[in-house]
């Protein structure tokens, strides 16, 4: 028994002396994606094998911080820039020059590449509405086309979402509805769909799953997620709000990479026509940057560099968004993901009294009903001080500028943020009912 | 089974749990060859000595000594004593052969060797035919006799027997302790047997040590134990004693009541007289020399004897009488006469 | 020790239990628990007491803890879920124990087997597998919402975390609660009737506080889990407890909020808590019943009606507690299933997808979990021993600090080995240690080392001492009695480690998914996570999900034939028995 380690180490250096020319690529992406791009990329690049990976955005900045000592991946891919951002403010990700045609700068509003050069958009990702269309048949629903028409009493219970401090792409959407909406609204209409959800997944893909499985009827996911689930012959569909996001998913490579040329090579070769033809693949289904891609794409497939694509596109503000990161995603988990079952019975309250009150014409519960809407819809912070570096330091603490003056520790703020909410959530319950009553 | 056995020695051993004292001042000699029984009651530090001496438990102070070696300071496996647990402790993974044999392949004997020696040391027990035997499939007296050859192969200098009979049945038992006593004397080994059973040391050894309390009361044959004990402690150990109370009054004892009894040599100051219930037998007379009048409390029928319970003036006396077939026995109630022939009773101080 | 002579083979050893062999052992495994378990937790939990800002110590953290109404209710509906785990987990192996080793019935070996599989799914995989069954439109609420016009909400908020928590760990009081029961002396159980007691009023007074070590060891295991354990709410989305709880802000990107420290801190503190209070509970009052000749609890025939009665109740649980493996196994062969009862078809793709896509996965599992298996049972195996069988000062912290692994979220564990092992550089160009798959390994090694200490440890108690003294006194050295003697003896035991230590590592996520650095050196559960992650990949990830309840089913089977045979080979030895 004594000479096992002996053995495993010796299995270990045959193993390790086989691979010598790996790239080794931390990914959140699924296997789906992941494979025919290994397949692709060493067909094409015989002298090269992609190492992929598996974790989650968060754990995968997590890996790359711990591991920055002696670095042993070469590439970070995944979606959610700003996980890209982080890495890049922390020196994590390398400036490389890459050779790619046919790409332009931006996609909608946003542009494709970093401008300072560490990380590169290889496909672009829309947000949209997925939804089962047996479980909508079943009960009867509508099909929604809008943000806003979640919010509707019909939805109650039926949609689902993950929360966005777990999922990058998730917190896009909310922080483009808050820059498209204002921040007052924005969070109000979020506040009027949480109350219509069922669940908030920790997960992003625990949405489409969701949706797939039938245990919730709607789903607000990024776009593959729909598009892959339809391709995988689940009962699905999506549906592309006019106020959306399209964002590009990255690829960058790190800083002291072990094998930074073959790094560049496969960056390359994702950009290059080859490699964004196989984004087409039914599996994985993501919009490819470069437009030479499209030429190939399936009837009806979205088409993001087309002018009617999503028409209320807005003016994304990255700077805005980054600010604020950590307590837009604090200040959602706080007033919603951990406080969804409060939430919804405050939402369930208002919808009722609503129904009960829609044409009784009575100006006293009328009074109670918009009273508890404005509870419900009620922020604890406006948003200059959302964009406060002393507010919003307290939340970035690795992140943040040692000279500013903080205000408060996160555990503290949090506090107070949730009395605010259970507080509001149940007097706004309280007034419903009563409303409802008379 | 060559091997020279050896005597064993114990020098002032003394052993404590915490506060508690196991054995103290222990001193003895075993000889060569000798079968010796360690006698005692439950808790009196005989089976402690006895791992003392195989080397288990906490080590105690003092010196034992095996031939001319202390082995004190050896670890069990290095003592070449043999030991058999009250449990026999047979290895239940292994079967009868691979019992024998273990000791042996411990001791590096080449395997041809080993062979031979297991299939002696059944042949001696008398259970060659069960070699390929798991001990699962073994009546109790078999596992004793496998265990006593797993001992007796590896030709230990000492032998030391943990209780080894008082998981068997009491004919068996009786069986047991013969074949016992025959091998030792076949073997020439010194064997130690630890017992609370007075019949079986009386019947099997040659000397015995009794223990109570961690301190040795006395070691002699068992005759010179039952006739002279030493105390009042082994005197009622040994065999059912009456102990009256007394003193010595012109060369013969006086009970505490006032009856005088004839006595053999007188010991100065003693105040006890040991009777055995063989010794006194009953009369119609209630006066008289060496009488003690009393009357009948209880009657035990065992047999060859009847043995009476007897009120005195000093206490209730056990009195056993040979019975006749067809003899008629005294009724509980009646008035009796004790005739006591105290002419080799032992007196205690 | 008052032996110190001359010469070198005199000085070499200590007499009677104290043996250096024994100490060096000691030390070693101290060493390994030391490097492995307590520095790499320490340095985690150690970031509780820093202030996140300026990196001194404070206390401010866990001010900051007790002031939070949500951590407070996350602390709360914590000690609710694994309570309510605890209870719903005896309702479900309380009959299972007391039928299958109070009567004689047909098939008990088989449904103390089939009461272990629970264990060895990936308790994600279970949820996701009870919530196509039990979820809100899950099959039984489709079906029930169809015909009888109502839902009930099993699965809904910390109900369904109850549900399948309880589902996964019960095993934990079947095996001890069945040990327990086994172990009861039938005199015990006939002097009560004899004494006019009978039915239940002899169970409840007499048979159940006999066993109550037994269920108790198994109740205080489910608490810790449950309270431990974080994939479970995380996949059903309950995140108001405190495990999920410290994930979440320990795992946030760009995140450093001290709270999911503190709240590890407070998870491992209260875990080693419950277990040191249930030891003290239970001090004193293990009665270990079985005496010469006895042979455990009477098993009693059932007439006609009692069997029926006793087959239903169990074929009841037996399909409320393999309801995953069916969920399971319809995902596996199944083609679409959304929004209806059952798959809309059938079809074997999915394994043609695993066998063509992910068979590394099953050789490494089956390297990794047998390597940390072993090694378990080695260090078990040692550990008793110190600990039963000799007098090394401070022996009983070698059992303590491996029964601490046990309350060390697998997370926890997974962040510290990167911290510590990461800046390690392994010869031979393998990288950094806390990148090599060999750390996997240790990982589960430490993980599941209390499992295995456990079994060796009861193995150990059951020896008769004299069975090794007879060994001594017959000449073999104390290294040659542990060789020959006392470990073939264990080997039951250790062999009911052995496979508890696998089937469980073989399914471990928590600290793996934290250390694998390369997809070609994943184990089994992480594949499964991988396929889960995408619409694809839900049917292989189920599949390769029945491929290892299948592979560690058969071999838990297996085992269980190979420890039944000793145990009874053992039980007919009447020098065997204390």
């Amino acid at each position: 028994m004594r000479h096992l380690p002996l053995t495993s180490a010796i299995a270990l250096i045959a193993a390790s002396a086989a691979s010598a020319d790996t790239v080794t690529v931390v990914t959140s992406f699924p296997q789906d994606l992941t494979d025919p791009f290994k397949a692709a990329f060493e067909e094409a690049h015989p002298e090269h094998e992609l190492e992929v990976v598996n974790r989650n955005t968060n754990a995968s900045v997590a890996f790359l911080q711990e591991t920055r000592d002696s670095n042993t991946t070469d590439l970070f891919w995944a979606s959610a820039p700003d996980a890209f951002e982080v890495l890049k403010s922390e020196g994590l990700l390398a400036k490389v020059d890459i050779a790619s045609e046919g790409i332009p700068d931006e996609i909608g509003s946003y542009p494709i590449n970093d401008p300072d050069g560490f990380y590169y958009g290889f496909a672009a990702s829309g947000y949209g509405i997925m939804y089962n269309t047996r479980y909508v048949e079943a009960n009867d629903l509508p099909i929604p086309a809008e943000w806003d028409d979640l919010m509707g009493a019909e939805y109650n219970g039926h949609v689902a979402m993950s929360a966005p401090s777990r999922s990058g792409t998730t917190h896009l959407t909310v922080e483009t509805l808050l820059q498209g909406d204002g921040w007052e609204d924005g969070w109000a209409k979020w506040k009027w769909i949480a109350g219509n959800m069922n669940t908030v997944t920790e997960r992003s893909f625990g949405v489409p799953d969701a949706v797939n499985s039938g245990s919730a009827g709607y789903g607000i996911v990024i776009d593959f997620f729909g598009l892959s689930s339809k391709a995988s012959d689940f009962p699905v569909e999506l549906v592309y709000p006019s106020v959306t996001a399209i964002v590009p998913a990255n690829i960058a490579v790190i800083e002291n990479a072990p094998n930074p040329e073959a790094a560049k090579t496969f960056v390359e070769f994702v950009l290059s026509p080859e490699g964004q033809q196989v984004l087409l693949n039914p599996a994985i289904m993501r919009l490819p940057v470069n437009q030479a891609a499209y030429e190939n794409a399936p009837e009806g497939f979205p088409h993001p560099f087309d002018e009617n694509f999503a028409p209320g596109a807005i003016e994304f503000d990255v700077n805005k968004s980054g600010t604020r990161y950590n307590l837009v995603n604090s200040l959602f988990d706080v007033l919603i993901t951990y406080r969804l079952d409060e939430l919804r019975e405050a939402v369930a309250a208002v919808q009722q009294a609503e129904a009960a009150h829609a044409d009784s014409g009575n100006a006293e519960a009328q009074a109670l009903i918009e009273e508890a809407r404005d509870l419900v819809e009620a922020l604890p912070i406006t948003e200059e001080e959302s964009l406060d570096p002393a507010f919003a330091e307290a939340f970035q603490i690795s992140r943040a500028d040692p000279t500013t003056e903080v205000v408060g520790r996160q555990a503290e703020i949090e506090q107070e943020w949730d009395s605010f909410a259970v507080e509001n959530y149940r007097r706004a319950t309280e007034l419903a009912n009563e409303a409802a009553a008379m | 089974m060559t091997r020279q056995t050896a005597g064993i020695r114990i020098e002032d051993v003394h052993l404590s749990f915490g506060p508690t004292k196991v054995l103290e001042g222990i001193d003895m000699e075993i000889r060569p060859g000798e079968f010796f029984a360690f006698l005692g009651p439950s808790g009196s530090g005989k089976s402690t000595l006895l791992r003392a001496i195989a080397g288990f438990g906490p080590r105690p102070r003092g010196r034992i000594l095996i031939g001319e070696r202390d082995v004190l300071d050896l670890p069990p496996w290095k003592r070449d004593v043999g030991m058999v647990f009250q449990s026999y402790a047979l290895w239940p993974h292994m079967n009868v052969r691979a019992n024998v044999a273990f000791g042996l392949e411990e001791r590096r004997l080449p395997r041809r060797e080993i062979g031979p020696k297991v299939q002696a040391a059944l042949e001696l027990v008398g259970l060659a035919e069960l070699a390929d035997r798991m001990p699962s499939q073994l009546s109790g007296g078999q596992q004793q006799r496998v265990a006593l050859a797993r001992t007796i192969a590896v030709e230990p200098r000492v032998l030391l027997l943990d209780e080894p009979l008082s998981n068997l049945d009491a004919a068996l038992r009786v069986q047991m302790r013969r074949e016992l006593l025959a091998l030792q004397r076949k073997l020439q080994l010194t064997t130690i047997f630890v017992t609370h059973d007075q019949e079986e040391a009386n019947t099997t050894s040659d000397r015995m040590a009794v223990l109570d309390g961690g301190v040795i009361q006395q070691i002699g044959t068992p005759q010179e134990l039952y006739d002279r004990p030493a105390n009042g402690f082994v005197a009622g150990f040994l065999g059912t004693a009456n102990i009256l109370k007394g003193r010595i009054e012109n060369g013969a004892f006086r009970t505490a009541s006032g009856h005088l009894l004839h006595i053999g040599a007188p010991v100065a100051g003693a105040q006890r007289i040991v009777l055995r219930p063989q010794n006194i037998s009953l009369t119609d007379a209630e006066e008289g020399a060496d009488i003690i009048p009393g009357t009948v409390r209880h009657r035990e029928f065992l047999g060859s004897q009847i043995r009476y319970l007897v009120e005195t003036a000093d206490g209730t006396i056990i009195v056993d009488t040979l019975h006749a077939t067809g003899g008629t026995p005294r009724e509980p109630g009646s008035a009796v006469g004790l005739r006591v022939d105290s002419t080799n009773a032992p007196l205690l101080v | 020790m008052s032996a110190i002579g001359t010469d070198a083979g005199k000085r070499s050893f200590t007499p009677f239990p104290r043996l250096s062999g024994a100490a060096v052992a000691g030390i070693l495994i101290a060493i390994i628990l030391m490097a492995f378990l307590i520095l790499p937790v320490a340095q985690v939990i150690y970031v509780a007491f820093l202030d996140a800002r300026t990196g001194t110590l404070t206390l401010q953290n866990f001010e900051d803890f007790f002031r939070s109404t949500l951590f407070r209710q996350s602390f709360y509906n914590s000690f609710y879920v694994s309570a309510m785990s605890v209870v719903v987990a005896t309702v479900i192996a309380l009959p299972l124990a007391y039928i299958t080793t109070r009567f004689n019935f047909a098939g008990a070996a088989l449904i103390q087997s089939l009461g272990f599989i629970p264990l060895i799914m990936p308790p994600f995989v279970g949820a996701v597998a009870m919530s196509l069954l039990f979820g809100r439109n899950g099959s039984v609420n489709l079906l029930l919402d169809q015909y009888l016009g109502f839902k009930i909400p099993f699965m809904e908020g910390l109900n369904g975390v109850i549900l399948v928590q309880s589902i996964h760990y019960f095993p934990f009081i079947l095996i001890n609660l069945s040990a327990a029961l086994r172990n009861i002396d039938r005199s015990m159980e006939e002097s009560a009737q004899n004494l006019g007691a009978s039915g239940l009023r002899l169970f409840r007074r007499i048979v159940f506080p006999l066993a109550m070590p037994g269920y108790l060891a198994g109740a205080a295991l489910v608490f810790i889990k449950v309270f431990d354990d974080l994939g479970t709410p995380l996949l059903l989305n309950v995140n108001t407890m405190l495990a999920p709880q410290a994930y979440l802000r320990i795992t946030g990107v760009g995140i450093n909020d001290p709270m999911g420290y503190v709240i590890s801190f407070i998870l491992v503190a209260f875990s080693v808590f419950s277990l040191w209070a249930s030891l003290l509970f239970m001090r004193g009052k293990d009665y270990a019943t079985t005496q010469k000749g006895g042979g455990g609890l009477a098993k009693r025939d059932l007439s006609t009606r009692e069997k029926v009665l006793a087959y239903g109740v169990i074929l009841f649980i037996l399909a409320l507690v393999l309801s995953p493996h069916l969920g399971l196994t319809l995902l596996a062969f199944g083609t679409i299933w959304s929004f209806s009862p059952l798959p809309d078809g059938f079809t074997l793709q999915h394994f043609e997808t695993v066998f063509t896509q992910s068979t590394q996965y099953i050789y490494n599992t089956i390297l990794y979990a047998g390597t940390a298996a072993l090694l378990d049972v080695i260090l078990g195996t040692a550990i008793a021993y110190i600990v039963i069988r000799t007098g090394l000062p401070g022996r009983r912290w070698l059992d303590y600090m491996a029964t601490a692994a046990l309350a060390v979220p697998g997370v926890v564990l997974g962040i510290g080995y990167l911290r510590m092992f990461h800046g390690i550089q392994l010869p031979f160009g393998m990288g950094p240690m806390a990148s090599w798959w060999g750390i996997i390994i240790v990982a589960l090694m430490i993980r599941r080392l209390p499992y295995a200490l456990r079994a060796c440890m009861a193995a150990l108690q059951q020896i008769s001492l004299s069975l090794e003294e007879a060994a001594e006194s017959l000449g073999a050295k104390r290294s040659s009695t542990i060789r020959r003697i006392t470990v073939p003896l264990m080997t039951g035991g250790i062999l009911a480690g052995f496979v508890t230590s696998f089937a469980t590592a073989a399914v471990e996520l928590s600290a793996t998914i934290m250390l694998v650095s390369r997809s070609s050196e994943a184990p089994l559960a992480y594949g499964i996570y991988l396929y889960m992650q995408s619409a694809a990949g839900r049917g292989p990830g189920a599949a390769l999900g029945i491929l290892a309840v299948i592979i560690v089913g058969v071999g838990t089977y297996l085992s269980q034939r190979i420890i039944e045979r000793d145990r009874r080979r053992r039980a007919a030895a009447p020098g065997a028995q204390q």
